[in-house]
């Protein structure tokens, strides 16, 4: 007993630290540890290692998205709701179920602030930062909150409701209030997470989504914003060429008719094809007095929703 | 490697305290130099060649001064020995300074990184030189020991500036045992938590006021930026300064304390007399009291001063923000010399005037920090002019500052709290009782659960 009271802190500490290694970390940290030893001890010893294997985070976060989708996979059925549900604009009359871009080349028209009076801006910190420093907060409705990703977007809590203290999920404030215009853009924080072609996919499921909920409104996709050069070559996932493969990928979301695609990069970006350093501190955000490069390109890439400018116009 | 990782807590320090303490006595300095070693070289690795030459050197150097006394011997011989003496210190002086300037020039052009710990090492093999030469101290001529004396990986890479005088006896014989190593861990806990559950988040609200840019955040938010940034570097260097103690203790180390409330000082002097204790010793003890300290006159202490703070800034570094925060904390201890020799201040010892030199003293210490934080002049420039309504903001949004306290205000709180000696008096009094050994431990796996996630998921505190 006289030294189980002479050890009395250092027994609390490892035996604390096994119970929260096995409860929380699962003895990941070890584990893993050991792995990465065991492999190098391969590459020592027996020279080559059989080249299939990935670096095992991103395998790992592949499966964690992976998973998260199997819970809430939409149906097959639904996902060709979207055709069902488009507004007819009666002009090319594409054949309903066909998922292909169809819409032609999209018209875009110079709108000025009040177009974004019945849109809603949705996305991570980025758009928070176009909340606080773009002169749309008294105009337009935001739903962005930072590290907003698109796996847990329609779950999150994010939007506050006067004199109440829990906050509304997307999907609830979404089905409480209409707009006729969606602005999106997520997808900087899940550049470590999956694939192009998981990220793609549960993005569309998402639009999909959004688009039933609000079955009036068109939905601008917005391409992911890129970094600049030194914070892409900073050596974690954060790249330009994957935040350019993502964007491709999204672009074919499009389908001109009920979904746009727009990118701002080309506005953003210097020659090295990375934001330039000027516009922003960290290399991912852009500062606020640049905020107005971001809305002005919105603002000329608006989308005319059957001659309503024109009737505002006359 | 830094302390606060989990590297370094669930691998690095578990295993080295099994080694250490199952190898014989003898072998200890053995063991801490070897582990230092890989301690640094997990860190950057590209410059232990450097840290094990300038090692050698100093250690040579150390080593081939003749004792500075001689009882017996002619006199000539005295003069001999005094003037190689001389010599030697000239070139290690020189050598140690030279290289350190190198290191501060380039990292401050950019060219290249600033190797780890130089300023800390580098300062206390100095210092130690000097004390030999002076015959303050015996020359220690063990290698092993005067190499585990600088590389102790406790203190490598951010000091405590630990004079050899300190350590010496416990170089040669330490204590290793349940009561010293356990106090140590609670020590390292209360450092650890510093780091992790303070600066780091407090931290973030300093990030989003450069992310969002110094042109449009309002005169308040500007404030409450510099406000987090003092807090956050408090908490940063004294946690890490914490660690360092605590771990010095668990290894059979008394490490010297490097803050003493600072923010509860009432003047910039005050500040800088409990504010990194060590460099600030070291400074008064190599600098400013062989210029003659405060000693011949108040014109030549005003000058020492200054010499003592132009040789600070350029020890944080090359850039002129550090010039400009070197000459105004200087400026400001002047002035308030001026005051106390007027007897100003005893206008603030009574009642609630009392208030008034911490105010005061939170006023201006932010400020300074601006000066210390912001590396660009321009930038500089624009931070100041914002904060005191100079320059005109871009977009301002007037209620930034408003949603920064709502997600700030309870670290905010708990920073000001743990700024006053309540809590070091909380932990001494409970941190032997089962309760608080209790919430150590707990506190001790939050703050690697807080890494982990941070680890796993880097923007879980800077996510976009």
């Amino acid at each position: 007993m006289k030294w189980l009271k002479k050890w009395a802190y250092l027994l609390l500490v490892a035996g604390m630290g096994a119970v929260y290694l096995s409860c929380v970390d699962k003895w990941q940290v070890y584990a893993e540890a050991f792995d990465r030893t065991r492999d190098l001890c391969q590459d020592l010893f027996w020279g080559e290692r059989p080249p299939s294997e990935d670096p095992a985070p991103v395998q790992s976060a592949a499966d964690g998205a992976g998973k998260g989708e199997e819970g809430e996979a939409v149906p097959e059925g639904q996902k060709s709701s979207r055709t069902g549900t488009r507004v007819s604009d009666g002009d090319t009359g594409t054949p309903a179920g066909q998922d292909a871009p169809d819409g032609g080349e999209p018209v875009y028209m110079t709108v000025g602030d009040d177009y974004f009076s019945d849109a809603v801006f949705i996305g991570d910190s980025r758009t928070v930062g176009l909340y606080e420093y773009g002169g749309l907060e008294e105009i337009s409705t935001f739903y962005a909150s930072k590290g907003l990703t698109v796996y847990k977007m329609l779950e999150s809590p994010v939007v506050e409701v006067p004199y109440q203290r829990k906050k509304l999920t997307i999907e609830e404030a979404l089905q409480r209030n209409s707009f006729q215009k969606i602005y999106l853009m997520v997808g900087i924080n899940e550049m470590g997470t999956g694939t192009v072609e998981t990220f793609v996919e549960r993005y569309e499921e998402v639009a999909d989504h959004l688009l039933e909920l609000q079955p009036d409104a068109i939905l601008y996709i917005q391409g992911i914003m890129k970094v600049t050069a030194e914070r892409s070559g900073q050596g974690d996932y954060i790249t330009n060429e994957g935040i350019e493969e993502r964007n491709q990928a999204l672009a074919r979301l499009a389908d001109n008719k009920r979904i746009f695609y727009l990118d701002v990069n080309p506005l953003i970006c210097d020659e090295t094809g990375g934001m330039d350093p000027d516009y922003t501190f960290d290399g991912v955000h852009l500062k606020a007095q640049y905020m107005d490069i971001w809305k002005d390109y919105l603002k000329e890439h608006a989308v005319d929703l059957g001659g309503q400018l024109q009737q505002e116009q006359q | 490697m830094i302390f606060s990782s989990i590297e370094f807590l669930l691998f690095f320090l578990p295993l080295f305290l099994l080694v250490y303490g199952s190898i014989p006595l003898k072998m200890r300095n053995t063991a801490l130099f070897i582990g230092s070693l890989i301690f640094y070289a997990m860190g950057e690795w590209r410059f232990l060649p450097l840290l094990l030459a300038s090692v050698a050197v100093n250690f040579l150097l150390g080593r081939s001064m003749a004792l500075p006394v001689k009882q017996r011997g002619a006199r000539r011989e005295r003069l001999r020995s005094a003037r190689r003496n001389k010599l030697l210190l000239t070139a290690a002086v020189l050598g140690n300074i030279g290289l350190l300037a190198l290191a501060k020039w380039r990292s401050a052009s950019g060219s290249a990184a600033l190797p780890l710990g130089i300023s800390f090492y580098t300062f206390q093999m100095l210092s130690y030189l000097i004390d030999v030469y002076r015959g303050e101290q015996k020359k220690e001529n063990s290698f092993v020991r005067f190499a585990a004396y600088i590389t102790m990986f406790p203190q490598l890479v951010s000091g405590p500036i630990v004079s050899y005088g300190e350590v010496r006896r416990e170089l040669r014989c330490r204590r290793f045992n349940a009561g010293t190593l356990q106090e140590g861990l609670k020590v390292f806990t209360m450092g650890l938590a510093a780091k992790v559950m303070l600066a780091d988040r407090i931290g973030l609200l300093w990030n989003e006021v450069e992310v969002t840019g110094f042109e449009c955040i309002s005169t308040p938010l500007a404030w409450l930026g510099a406000l987090a940034f003092s807090l956050k570097i408090y908490f940063d260097f004294y946690g890490y300064s914490l660690m360092a103690v605590g771990l010095g203790r668990m290894l059979g180390f008394e490490l010297p304390e490097n803050f003493k409330d600072p923010y509860m000082a009432v003047t910039v002097r005050d500040f800088y007399r409990r504010w990194h204790i060590t460099l600030g010793r070291w400074f008064c003890k190599y600098v400013y009291i062989p210029l003659g300290g405060n000693r011949r006159g108040e014109f030549r202490t005003v000058c020492n001063l200054l010499a003592v703070w132009l040789l600070t800034a350029l020890w944080h570094g090359g850039s002129g923000n550090f010039l400009i925060w070197g000459l105004m904390i200087w400026l400001l201890i002047t002035l308030e010399r001026q005051c106390e020799a007027r007897k100003l201040d005893r206008l603030f010892r009574r009642g609630v005037f009392r208030a008034i030199p911490h105010f005061y003293l939170w006023a201006v210490i932010p400020v300074t920090w601006m000066c210390f934080a912001i590396t660009d002049v321009s930038q500089l420039q624009l931070y100041l002019g914002r904060m005191f309504g100079a320059v005109e903001g871009i977009r301002v949004n007037a209620a930034d500052w408003k949603n920064a306290l709502e997600t700030y205000w309870y670290l905010f709180g708990a920073g000001f709290i743990a700024c006053t000696p309540a809590i070091a008096r909380i932990f001494r009094r409970w941190k032997d009782s089962p309760v608080g050994m209790i919430l150590l431990a707990v506190l001790f796996w939050a703050c690697v659960w807080r890494l982990q996630a941070a680890g796993q998921n880097p923007f879980l505190y800077i996510n976009f």
